[in-house]
């Protein structure tokens, strides 16, 4: 036994786990399950050292443990992964992965030596390919995330503490992940794995323990569970799981109303290593009450196609043209306020830094971009007004909080998703881009995210999804446009397209002779 | 619970401190005026930069003769956070008032912007001497107010060590004035004596830039002089600090003792160049004992009600030994 | 509880009581320390020496609010000072004109911070500390380097009213302060102000365009320096081209004392105005005391430091004030 809790108690304000018994063996994987705000986050960090429990007992090798700081459990090889990357965008990778041993007993820097065990430690992650010396933030959000890891890799760890460790990886990199993890379970090392992804807990995990509201549900091999069984449980009523597949009604569709055209839209930038990054000639028409998915690896510009139709960077080259004129005017969106003014809203990718404003109350961060309409007088914001349409929007969106003033920052993931979900839609809007609405969400707030789409779509909306899940944009999409390295690989509608399918035209763009390297980049 | 107590304790702590100090200061006041309390005259002295050494020179000689008087007077001394801060002036004597003194010895920080609070002072029935710069005479009169001046003679120091550049020079030779704050009494007069000087042997005075009584100005005044004017012969610079600049600007351009520096406070930095040589001479205006003047001369009218005359305070040029 | 719904009725942030508990206790301090000091004209004198200092932190904090900086005020309130003091004196020009002029000349000044920092990306740092340069030179050029006296002429904004003790720069300067504080609280400004400063992109990105909200709060900095000018001007009855050197650091210890953040998205108005009065008070008490200009500059510097500590444990302690 590598390591036992017993009652563990501990609570903010409020009771945050409750009489918490968790047990992991040498050499195990253990999944932890639950959605937002179920204790899963708290447990890791009193593990990990983070934060110290109020009451309980724990074991670790067979003798008690009181974990106090991060550099104690650290001593004693217990180590996080977090969710957030806690990286140093321009310091080099090499620095990054050495950031605490990286300098001689006079503070001077090792460059030659830390980039030599810096290109070993990479290979580890695949990400052999990657140079130690050039900056970090030259590196995809996924490519950061190996870099995380491979730096724990090298420490003496006895216990990994993974928290969404695939959220930003795409399929080859999560494989590699994978073989990783199991080698690390061959040196008898304990994992504890969270992840919203069910299909990967049954890949990778030995035993899962799904919580709810802080109190241990069921601890259960994962042979001897479905994952339709783990989300029921995890919801607590039986009825979340809601098959989207049999929701989807194409035949509401009304022939040839389309809102969107897109034409040969192109935004091509060089990144600081000399690569390509953007989009080129991207042509497809977006209709009314569709749901149109974007597939294909991270990297291959479906986030910058996405920006750039909505201003948030200008394209370069082709345009797009609205329903609103006949398609008549030639347009390249000059900024979100642009497109906002024809319509055209945008859930991005990363909410902290560009979405939530964590300062503010829910009902602020709601109301935010339609302002100047709540407007009475002098510029005075009409808070009654403002009060109505949080609430209202909270309800349809079944955002929970204590109360609409709470600071946003409070909130779990998924229900700030949602709250800027709730923005838009406080917009008249009749075009809805979105990118990964459903990261770092609990599996709950996913479906009801998901359900949601499919009605905006029912109401006669246009929506533009990208997702590096698979398995949703098969489940909410109309049709599916694949990008491959910056180029459309295809459209294809979904009843047509398998999974395989789908990654096979991910790929066909970075399989040219002259591409080499960039077949290495795409594949890991 | 334990880390609150802690924060409130550093807290308190930091508070403590700030008022210990405080503490520690006003009882040094306290000694100084451990008079009987019969309602003594109580006097503000309130000079300009109290980080200029010459007046940290007037503020001990002002508190040596209050210990020698105790039985006399009160003294509260400030000063500004520097040598141009006006508002920070006024809102002082404006304290002084409220605290109700009876006599105010004022080292004036700008010759005008003084007088409307200084007005009040006087409305209020406070005694106020003028020392160190004096008041705009013009705008004094046009107020309809008269302050006495106790300062030292400013315009014929200057000429005393202009007088001594030109034994060193002859006809026709290129000299610089570094001067003053624009706008301040004492430097324009410290600027014509100067000129007085320059004008009686003949001397050329090519620029006349002011390096606003700071010694790192001047250095860079100085050096740009030195660099565009090849025949320079003398820097007359209004104040000590000044002085020094030039003379570290001299230094690095290698002219030591080709080019002549004066400089006028007589500053122990300063002083002790003349005593090297780098610095041909300074004047000793006896700043000293310039507040004492003050105060004395305050506490006459006090107890008189007459105004006598201004006292103009005696200099003494200061050269190697 | 009735005891809280009265406490979320005023509204009152603990933090502003935590001020002017310091505020109360500083004077009590200074009252038992000086036989004079707790006295009506001790704290008349001390409010009608604020009122430039409180329309310049006024601007600083809604600056701080968007995470910018302005180091200009104390230079462009001296070059509106001296623009003022130039028409009046020089060109005969009537108060009216002069006050305009003042108030243009800070908007200008302003504006140009503002537009150059937003609009290219410059930090307002650097931007405000070339400003700082400008303006200075700019009260050095249109003076002539030299203090021009005005007398009664302005002298009326910054005296006592006759019968009322304070002056009317004071009431304007409180009535600045109460605008500012509802623009903050209740309009669309103000929440723009707290959302640039949180997060900016989120703003762009939510369809509004940061860059003229930017300009507007730098503009507005500039005014209320324009302003300060003026009532500098009255309160000194002089134009002084040297007024205001170290003003902006002044301004910015009253805000921060007050809780702004330097890195922006949160601050109070109210709470940068209990900042200046608590300076206002310390450096009148220290004053009548006549502590040495060193030890005064100690005390103050630690006074900051403290008040910034006592503001990064505010909860734990409000917290702890709430349980008693």
């Amino acid at each position: 036994m590598l390591l036992r809790i017993k009652k563990l108690n501990k609570s903010f304000v409020v009771p945050v786990l409750k009489n918490l018994d968790f047990e992991l063996h040498e050499g195990e994987v253990h999944a932890l399950l639950g959605s937002n705000g179920a204790g899963k986050s708290t447990l890791c960090n009193i593990i990990s050292g983070i934060h110290t429990a109020d009451s309980g007992s724990f074991e670790y090798c067979g003798l008690p443990y009181t974990p106090n700081s991060l550099q104690a459990a650290e001593a004693l090889g217990i180590c996080m992964v977090m969710q957030e990357l806690n990286l140093f965008p321009t310091l080099s990778v090499a620095e990054n992965l050495y950031f605490r041993s990286m300098s001689d007993r006079f503070g001077i820097v090792q460059h030659q030596a830390i980039q030599r065990r810096a290109k070993k430690a990479l290979q580890t992650v695949g990400l052999n390919y990657i140079d130690p010396a050039q900056p970090l933030s030259q590196l995809g959000v996924g490519q950061q995330q190996l870099v995380e890891i491979a730096s724990v890799l090298q420490r003496p760890i006895r216990l990994l503490i993974l928290d969404e460790p695939t959220s930003a990886l795409t399929g080859p990199q999560i494989d590699l992940l994978f073989e990783q993890i199991i080698q690390l379970k061959k040196q008898g090392i304990g994992v504890i794995y969270i992840s919203h992804r069910m299909d990967e807990i049954s890949r990778i995990a030995d035993r899962v323990s799904i919580l709810r509201d802080g109190e241990l549900v069921a601890t259960k091999a994962v042979a001897d569970i479905s994952t339709d069984r783990m989300v029921q449980l995890m919801a607590g009523d039986e009825s979340t799981s809601i098959d989207m597949k049999e929701s989807i009604d194409q035949s509401h569709l009304p022939n040839n109303s389309i809102l969107l055209k897109v034409e040969n839209l192109t935004r091509r930038t060089k990144n600081q290593s000399g690569g390509d990054s953007g989009f080129e000639n991207i042509s497809f028409n977006l209709n009314a009450g569709e749901v149109l998915g974007i597939g294909g690896l991270i990297g291959s510009g479906r986030t910058e196609l996405l920006r750039a139709i909505f201003g948030a960077d200008q394209a370069h080259k082709g345009c797009i043209r609205l329903a609103s004129d006949g398609f008549k005017t030639r347009r390249i969106m000059k900024s979100p306020a642009d497109a906002i003014s024809h319509g055209i809203g945008m859930l991005v990718e990363d909410r902290k830094s560009q979405g939530l404003l964590l300062s503010h109350s829910v009902s602020k961060n709601i109301s935010f971009a339609i302002l100047d309409s709540l407007n009475k007088k002098l510029g005075v914001v009409d808070q009654s007004a403002e009060q109505d349409l949080a609430e209202s929007m909270s309800k349809k969106l079944s955002i929970q909080c204590d109360s609409m003033q709470q600071p946003i920052s409070l909130l779990s993931g998924g229900n700030q998703q949602k709250a800027l979900l709730a923005r838009w839609l406080a917009i008249d809007f009749s075009i809805l881009l979105l990118d990964e609405p459903s990261r770092g969400v609990d599996a709950r707030a996913k479906n009801q995210i998901q359900a949601l789409i499919r009605e905006l779509a029912a109401m006669g909306k246009a929506i533009l999804i990208v997702s590096s899940e698979t398995q949703e944009l098969l489940k909410v999409s109309d049709r599916i446009a694949v990008m491959s390295n910056g180029r459309l690989a295809g459209i294809f509608k979904t009843t047509e397209l398998s999974e395989e399918k789908l990654l096979e035209a991910s790929f066909c763009f970075y399989s040219s002779e002259d591409n080499q390297s960039k077949l290495a980049n795409a594949r890991i | 619970m334990l880390r609150i107590r802690y924060n409130r304790n550093l807290i308190f702590g930091l508070l403590l401190t700030a008022v210990l100090s405080a503490c520690g200061s006003e009882k040094e006041a306290e000694d100084e005026s451990s008079t009987p309390k019969s309602q003594p005259v109580r006097v503000a002295l309130i000079m300009k930069s109290l980080a200029n050494e010459y007046f940290i020179n007037m503020m001990e000689g002002a508190k040596a003769h209050q210990l020698e008087n105790a039985e006399k007077y009160e003294l509260i001394v400030n000063g500004t956070k520097n040598e141009s801060d006006l508002a920070q002036q006024v809102s002082l004597v404006e304290q002084m008032m409220a605290a109700q003194v009876d006599i105010l010895v004022l080292a004036p920080v700008n010759s005008k912007g003084m007088l409307p609070v200084v007005k009040r002072a006087i409305d209020q029935g406070i005694v106020v001497v003028n020392i160190d710069n004096r008041f705009d005479q013009d705008l004094l009169q046009q107020m309809g107010m008269s302050v006495p001046f106790v300062g030292p003679a400013d315009r014929a120091g200057a000429k005393l060590v202009g007088q001594e550049v030109a034994k060193y020079l002859k006809a026709g030779d290129e000299v610089a004035i570094i001067g003053g704050l624009p706008g301040a009494y004492n430097a324009q007069q410290r600027q014509a004596g100067f000129e007085d000087a320059m004008a009686e042997s003949g001397l050329n005075i090519i620029s006349i830039q002011s390096a606003d009584w700071e010694s790192a100005k001047s250095a860079t005044v100085a050096a740009a002089m030195l660099s565009e004017k090849p025949n320079l012969k003398a820097l007359l610079c209004s104040n000590d600090s000044m002085a020094l600049g030039a003379v570290a600007a001299v230094r690095q351009a290698g002219r030591t003792g080709d080019v002549l520096v004066v400089g006028f406070d007589n500053l122990s930095a300063a002083n002790d160049l003349v005593q090297s040589g780098e610095l041909l001479a300074t004047i000793d205006q006896h700043g000293d004992e310039l507040a004492v003047y003050g105060i004395e001369y305050a506490l006459q009218i006090l107890h008189s009600g007459i105004i006598p005359e201004n006292i103009i305070t005696p200099v003494d040029l200061i050269v190697a030994k | 509880m009735p005891e809280s719904k009265l406490k979320s009725r005023i509204q009152l942030p603990w933090n502003s009581l935590g001020l002017v508990a310091v505020l109360i206790v500083l004077i009590i301090f200074f009252g038992t320390m000086s036989e004079y000091f707790f006295s009506a004209v001790t704290f008349r004198t001390l409010v009608n020496q604020i009122p430039a200092l409180t329309v310049i932190a006024v601007g600083m904090t809604f600056v701080l609010l968007i995470a910018g900086i302005d180091l200009s005020v104390g230079s462009v309130m001296a070059l509106c000072a001296a623009v003022m003091g130039i028409l009046v004196i020089d060109h005969q020009a009537p108060i009216a004109v002069a006050l305009i002029g003042a108030l243009l000349m800070g908007l200008a000044c302003g504006t140009a911070n503002g537009f150059v920092s937003a609009k290219w990306r410059i930090p307002s740092f650097v931007v405000t500390l070339g400003m700082l340069e400008i303006a200075r030179g700019g009260a050095y050029l249109v003076t002539n380097s030299e203090t021009k006296y005005l007398g009664d002429s302005v002298g009326f904004i910054g005296s006592p009213i006759a019968g009322l003790g304070v002056s009317a720069a004071l009431i304007a300067a409180i009535l600045v302060v109460i605008i500012a504080q509802w623009v903050l609280s209740k309009t669309l400004f103000g929440r723009y102000m707290i959302a640039i400063g949180t997060n900016e992109e989120a703003v762009r990105l939510s369809g509004v365009n940061p860059l003229f909200w930017k300009v507007l709060v730098f503009a507005l900095a500039g005014l209320l320096a324009g302003l300060g000018g003026i009532f500098q001007l009255s309160y000194l009855q002089s134009a002084d081209p040297n007024s205001g050197i170290g003003l902006e650091l002044a301004a910015i210890a009253a805000v921060v004392i007050g809780g702004t953040s330097l890195s922006g998205g949160r601050g109070s108005v109210v709470n940068s105005f209990l900042g200046v009065l608590i300076i206002a008070v310390m450096q009148a008490g220290l004053a009548q005391l006549g502590v040495s200009e060193p030890s005064k500059r100690i005390i103050t510097g630690m006074v900051i430091i403290a008040a910034v500590l006592f503001d990064q444990f505010r909860e734990p302690l409000g917290r702890f004030f709430q349980r008693k």
